[in-house]
């Protein structure tokens, strides 16, 4: 028994297609990993700095863009200072566009409310450094103003003036910020990551190496509705929720199926 | 529909690797080359922008720093490998570069990911989450014991062990497919709303 792969290619978008044009919506549940997230952002005193990392590609834009924007107009909602950077090379445009945006929404203004140091090769060796002086890791910010000069950056110098550090990875750079930073600088972290690699995360989370992660499009739909502002994560949460169904169903039957054609071929 | 020229050659491209779909064709190698020879553009500058200009060549030239002379032409004898006869000289950047990438990450991940994971292991049996923890642990470690035979305790541990690992691998199989799915509800959202204007 044979199924052309390009019906379920067929079923598969319509399951999507329809949810995102006829809305259903599903309750969002807050999950306590997200909850703590919030929570490490939430109760940082106004006028703090945070430390945000978009060490994400574009391929993983559709997860990582609404948990990066989300966790950005929950920061500055706090008035507290951003510094984004990022520790993959594509990761610099998708930080930048995501600061630029929200700090826009916000008035915030560049060199005061936030900076954007952009890229550094070399991970372990950028986040080793940025615990000893950010000036040497970072001279200059992405768009070529010294970092001296920037008002925001007058006091702060290292990760004792950064309470807490928000990795948004699409990958397993959350391993070298624990190793580093974590292991070595005490710097509080939490994570926002793909679904893909969030079960990787979770021993970090129970061990208490990061205090809240957020994991794939699920995580980031919790978090906008944390800030009580929906999002492309909650309008995707519909047609994800229909698609699993999906899923679910034709494994069900491809198992059927499989054991149709077993008991057939042992009465033959 | 968008008028927008940038959003036209994002939904081209995005047609044309779905076309992949259906079966492999030109317009899918045309894509994902395009993608690729981009994606090498895009690196080259920002490297150069980002770490040679401000890293190196300012330093150097403008300000005196003359020791970076040294990880410059580290640098450069990278390039050597495309040299056959003289590629030899690419193994001292690349010793340098594993010499210290050892030194750094061995004592860190000692740290980080064995002891400190090992601690949250051992917790205390106050919790049922407690108990399977360590139930699980142990058991797909004896999975991985291959220098005894898999008979009385060793055998039942060794197949809890497989059960706790296709749990984990069921979990992760979960993941993937949502990342997957997010990644497709990503790009239809971008069809349907940032080009066609149906959904906002």
């Amino acid at each position: 028994m044979r199924i052309n792969r390009q019906i379920i290619f067929v079923f598969t978008a319509l399951a999507i297609l329809i949810p995102l044009v006829k809305p259903i919506g599903f309750p969002v549940h807050i999950t306590k990993e997200v909850q703590q997230v919030y929570n490490a952002i939430d109760e940082l005193p106004p006028g703090s700095t945070i430390l945000i990392s978009f060490d994400c590609e574009s391929a993983t834009i559709p997860e990582m863009y609404p948990m990066a924007l989300a966790v950005l107009r929950h920061s500055f909602t706090k008035n507290l200072k951003i510094i984004g950077m990022a520790l993959i090379s594509e990761g610099t445009a998708i930080g930048q566009m995501a600061l630029t945006q929200i700090a826009n929404e916000f008035n915030k203004k560049y060199g005061v409310d936030y900076v954007y140091l952009g890229y550094r090769p070399r991970m372990d060796a950028t986040i080793l450094g940025l615990g000893e002086n950010i000036v040497r890791v970072y001279p200059q910010d992405f768009y070529g103003n010294k970092i001296m000069e920037l008002p925001m950056m007058a006091d702060i110098h290292n990760y004792n003036d950064i309470p807490l550090v928000v990795e948004l990875a699409d990958d397993s750079y959350l391993i070298s910020w624990i190793q580093y930073a974590g292991a070595r600088y005490h710097q509080r972290i939490v994570c926002g990551t793909t679904a893909v690699m969030a079960t990787s995360f979770y021993p970090y989370l129970n061990s208490g190496q990061i205090e809240g992660l957020i994991g794939g499009l699920k995580g980031a739909s919790e978090y906008e509705k944390l800030i009580d502002k929906p999002g492309n994560a909650t309008k995707g949460m519909d047609a994800q929720s229909v698609a699993h169904l999906l899923i679910i169903l034709l494994i069900a039957l491809g198992n059927v199926a499989y054991y149709m054609v077993r008991q057939r071929a042992e009465k033959v | 529909m968008s008028t927008n020229p940038g959003i036209w050659v994002s939904v081209i491209f995005t047609l044309a690797i779905y076309s992949f779909l259906y079966r492999d064709n030109p317009i899918y190698k045309i894509a994902e080359h395009t993608l690729v020879g981009v994606s090498v553009g895009y690196y080259a500058a920002l490297y150069w922008h980002t770490t040679i200009v401000p890293k190196l060549a300012i330093p150097l030239i403008e300000q005196g720093h003359l020791f970076l002379i040294v990880p410059g032409a580290l640098g450069l004898a990278m390039f050597f490998r495309f040299i056959p006869r003289l590629s030899w000289l690419s193994r001292y950047p690349m010793a340098f570069v594993i010499g210290a990438g050892a030194g750094l990450t061995i004592p860190a991940a000692i740290q980080a990911r064995i002891i400190k994971q090992m601690s949250a292991t051992m917790t205390p049996f106050t919790s049922i989450n407690g108990v399977i923890l360590m139930i699980g642990v142990l058991t797909t470690l004896t999975y991985f014991l291959f220098s005894t035979k898999r008979k009385g305790v060793i055998g039942v541990g060794a197949k809890l062990g497989i059960w706790f690992m296709m749990i984990a691998f069921g979990a992760t199989f979960g993941y993937t497919v949502m990342a997957r799915l997010s990644l497709l509800i990503g790009r239809i959202q971008f069809l349907l709303g940032d080009w066609l204007g149906i959904i906002k």
